[in-house]
């Protein structure tokens, strides 16, 4: 995995620029030696990127034990892994509806409830994950509101025969198999991984377990050919197959409601890439992108005849240039474009014969000017155009002032946005069990009220229905201010400070009353908000065989229309004992639900001289964060309305027995910190063991 | 029927505030003797079981109560002014319009319980026209409550006064405090069993104005 991370640094090379010195001897200078790509949309060493990025090699996903994106990540500074719809991610406290993730620069798709599951994401074949924090619209279009993780896979073109098993508590199994070879100009590599278990209960009597038995599948195959050295082809397919068990209990009104079936979930993803090389100076891609999820879910309900079925259907295909120009050495562009065609078919949706579609037509632009010596400023802009909802630019400024080797100051500030989504625009919902509520999409709800009122079902038309019109983007706008310390190869440090302010939140809102009772809901730009805070991230290489790193993250968010209610006094909270109302002040206000104020994680990572074996240790804090509203006002302010915080410490012990096997087992959540109503996917202490085989050493050059 | 057999009315607290004359404020008529309670565990149709839909059921009955006597109110006396409001479940009504003879009404003030001293004299009272609407509207977030799906559990929402017109056009104001036996909401990962023998237990305060006027 070294090798891999060499080689690619060797081909880059000619990036790196002469006064930075070599600190290639130990893991914390040559992170800030590697190549990202994400950033920028170009190659530039991390240490040279203007925006807070961070680097997670496949080195530290393998000693951490980690199985699925949400394992690694959950580890990081200042992301939190939510549970509900999955596991999504949560960047410089924004929802994981505001990150974009890509695997190899594409994005994924098959968002539940605006969450991407990222446990649908084996880490098996991942050569390194980039994350970048601050909006990045400006290069990547929606969703790119927080920021970005790209998933980088091993490439085509070392030559590679790898197999890994694993085995865990709850009789989880995991193997992959990973195969690369390159014959003259051709490069073929192949990658599959399995993943089961057999879930748990955290609560006893309860017939619905807490994480329903499982089968994932993930199949990769990357074909590269090369025409010449300056023209060259990859193809990439990618398929996952997630099959899971549901045994459902609904409590419908004091009673139980028994549903058996299950849910797959596949997706499929082809990328076609041709890249050409006309000079030192000039470098074009044309990429293709072919991507479809299908989710499926079937439940047998006892006692009904009519049996739950739910079918997701959707689609999206892109084509875009990129050309990169170099103009003089201290002046280099990029810019493109593409189109974008997007569907949905789904019975939510009406009826799975009617496709839900948006075509966006897109372009972007970006300059990267060394104006001094020292100062380098990087300027973007991009516009999307679309069918189905208001066109959006996106602009991006972005600079970096080396003061000296060991010090460099970055500051930027950029707009981000995500598109409205079909469920936000075509939702047609009705919860018959539940108070017979409604939940219609915006470009419906005008047509569903008007159809329930020529039946006379509608009792009440509420003054939020006038404010249904052409939905907005969500859009923010983000600033970040950091500053690198990098005094030696031995330690670094960074603190970066941020603040994302977001307008036009979509969020639900009551548009009328049924006669029946029953409310019907509608998505509508109603809120603002904001999140702000700082981070501060440090490595130390304590000895050759020791290394420590450390991060912390404070983050302060809050509605700012609850803020302007407070400061008028008109936010009200009732007292637990005394059952009193009174006002609500400031200091109370606990922000948005799901966010920490504190988290924190400390590692320590030991290896031997001769590399055979290796030990780690990664401790990571979250302090309380806001559940739901108790006391009725509507936000997160009473004690009892927080989740406990917790500190979950994972081990992972590791040795290579022979050039060929390897064995490795760690306990995750050793202190075994359980919170079934908060954290239903953290089971209690996890142990695994796993054995891996290294049929062919790489033949690449070793480091240096 | 254990319709009012239960009522446990336990005055937490009588308090009987006497207003002086404010200098400026001749007319005697504003001065009057405010009666302020606690009302604890005034049972509002408590649920007598499950019906085979699935939903809990009650004996269907309103406990009337009557603020000027801070007392609950027999039923046989339903069609006649001797009773003030009403509560079944998370419904209350007022003696207005179609629910009694009384020349009630009332509206839902958004504010605090001692912030409302005077009622506004261009206010408007709703009164009942049931089952359509009631002076004191019914559903989540509507009216006194909020009713969370998720851990099916209803709470006063904090700062709402209900303003009171009574059956013989005297005015109070009322504060639901809880709604669940004993002024205590169970947790939310209380038994479904529990949340629901527990509920329409009312606890409220109020504050009762015997002389007519629209001061507390």
């Amino acid at each position: 995995m070294r090798s891999a991370n060499i080689v690619f640094f060797l081909i880059l090379a000619f990036t790196v620029q002469a006064q930075v010195p070599d600190r290639r001897d130990t893991m914390i200078g040559r992170d800030m030696q590697e190549v990202v790509v994400t950033a920028t949309r170009s190659e530039r060493l991390m240490g040279n990127t203007s925006v807070p990025v961070t680097l997670i090699s496949q080195k530290m996903i393998t000693e951490s034990g980690s199985l699925r994106l949400h394992d690694i990540l959950g580890e990081q500074t200042g992301l939190f892994i939510t549970q509900g719809f999955g596991r999504g991610v949560q960047m410089q406290g924004l929802s994981p509806d505001y990150t974009l993730i890509l695997i190899d620069g594409e994005p994924v798709i098959g968002r539940m409830g605006g969450v991407l599951d990222l446990s649908r994401l084996t880490v098996g074949n991942i050569r390194k994950i980039e994350i970048v924090k601050g909006p990045s619209s400006s290069l990547y279009g929606s969703e790119a509101l927080a920021g970005v993780i790209n998933i980088i896979t091993d490439g085509a073109g070392v030559r590679k025969l790898h197999a890994d098993i694993r085995y865990g508590r709850f009789n989880t199994f995991d193997a992959s198999a990973e195969a690369a070879t390159r014959v003259g100009k051709m490069s073929l590599s192949g990658f599959v991984n399995s993943n089961s278990t057999e879930g748990y209960s955290l609560l006893p009597n309860s017939i619905q377990k807490t994480v329903e038995p499982f089968w994932r599948l993930t199949n990769q195959f990357k074909l590269g050919y090369d025409f010449s050295p300056a023209t060259q082809f990859r193809l990439g397919i990618r398929y996952n197959h997630e099959d899971i068990t549901n045994s459902i209990v609904v409590q419908n009104l004091g009673s139980q409601l028994l549903s058996k079936g299950s849910e797959i979930n596949r997706d499929l993803n082809i990328t076609p890439t041709l890249t050409h090389r006309f000079n030192k100076k000039v470098k074009t891609s044309l990429r293709g992108y072919l991507s479809r999820f299908a989710s499926e879910q079937n439940l047998d309900v006892r006692g009904e005849l009519n049996n739950y079925n739910d079918r997701f259907r959707q689609s999206f295909s892109r084509i875009e240039n990129q050309t990169d120009v170099d103009f003089t050495d201290r002046l280099s562009m990029n810019a493109g474009g593409g189109m974008i065609f997007e569907s949905v078919r789904s019975n939510r949706y009406d009826s799975l014969e009617t496709l839900r579609s948006n075509q966006i037509g897109y372009f972007f632009i970006q300059q990267e000017w060394r104006a001094l010596e020292r100062l380098t400023i990087t300027a973007g802009l991009r516009y999307d155009h679309n069918s189905a909802y208001a066109s959006v630019w996106s602009p991006k400024l972005a600079l970096q002032y080396r003061m000296n080797p060991t010090w460099r100051l970055n500051a930027s500030a950029g707009r981000g946005f995500k598109a409205p989504d079909f469920r936000q625009l075509f939702l047609n919902f009705t919860n018959i069990a539940a108070g017979s509520y409604s939940v219609f999409g915006s470009l419906v709800a005008a047509d569903e009220i008007m159809r329930l009122q020529s039946d006379g079902q509608i009792d009440q038309i509420l003054p939020a229905y006038g404010k249904l019109s052409e939905l907005k983007p969500e859009t923010s706008t983000g600033i970040n201010l950091g500053l690198q310390f990098d005094p030696s190869a031995r330690w670094n440090a960074r603190i970066n400070l941020y603040r994302n302010d977001i307008e036009n939140l979509i969020l639900t809102d009551i548009i009328a009353y049924k006669k029946n009772g029953g409310q019907i809901f509608s998505y509508l730009n109603i809120s603002s908000a904001f999140t702000q805070g700082l981070e501060l991230e440090g490595n130390w290489q304590v000895h050759k065989q020791i290394r420590v790193s450390g991060g912390y993250q404070l983050l302060v968010t809050a509605e700012k229309n609850v803020l302007t209610e407070i400061s008028e006094g008109k936010v009200y909270k009732r007292d637990i004992s005394s059952g009193l109302s009174s006002r609500l002040t400031r200091s109370e206000y606990a922000g948005l639900p799901g966010r920490s104020k504190h988290m924190a994680n400390l590692k320590v990572f030991l290896e031997s001289s001769d590399s055979r074996w290796f030990a780690n240790a990664r401790l990571i804090y979250r302090s309380r964060w806001g559940v739901s509203d108790i006391d009725g006002n509507g936000i997160i302010n009473r004690e009892d309305e927080f989740a406990k915080g917790y500190l979950q410490a994972n081990l992972a012990l590791g040795r290579q027995l022979s050039p060929v096997l390897g064995i490795k087992g760690g306990v995750d959540n050793l202190f075994n910190y359980k919170d079934p109503e908060n954290l239903p996917g953290m089971p209690g202490a996890n142990w695994y063991l796993s054995l891996s085989a290294n049929f062919l050493k790489s033949k690449q050059p070793s480091k240096q | 029927m254990k319709a009012i057999r239960s009522v446990s009315v336990v005055l937490s607290m009588v308090s009987v505030f006497m207003f002086s004359c404010d200098k400026n404020d001749a007319p005697t008529a504003d001065v009057g003797v405010v009666t302020t309670a606690t009302v604890k565990d005034l049972t509002a149709d408590t649920i007598l079981g499950i019906a085979v839909t699935g939903q809990p059921y009650g004996s269907g009955k309103y406990t009337l109560y009557s603020l000027e006597r801070n007392a609950a109110v027999s039923a046989a006396d339903s069609a006649s002014n001797k009773w003030d409001i009403g509560f079944r479940g998370t419904s209350i009504i007022t003696n207005s319009g179609n629910s009694g003879p009384g020349v009630g009404g009332a509206f839902v003030f958004t504010g605090l319980f001692d912030d409302l001293k005077t009622i506004p004299s261009d206010s408007t009272f709703r009164v009942d026209n049931a089952p359509a609407s009631y002076a004191v509207p019914n559903g989540s977030n509507k009216g006194w409550y909020v009713y969370n799906a998720p851990v099916n559990l209803v709470t006063a929402i904090p700062g709402r006064v209900l303003v009171i017109r009574t059956g013989t056009g005297k005015f109070a104001k009322v504060e639901i405090l809880n709604y669940y036996r004993g002024g205590v909401t169970p947790a939310s990962t209380a038994s479904e069993d529990d949340k629901l023998r527990k509920q329409r237990f009312y606890t409220f305060r109020f504050a009762y104005q015997p002389n007519g006027s629209l001061k507390f």
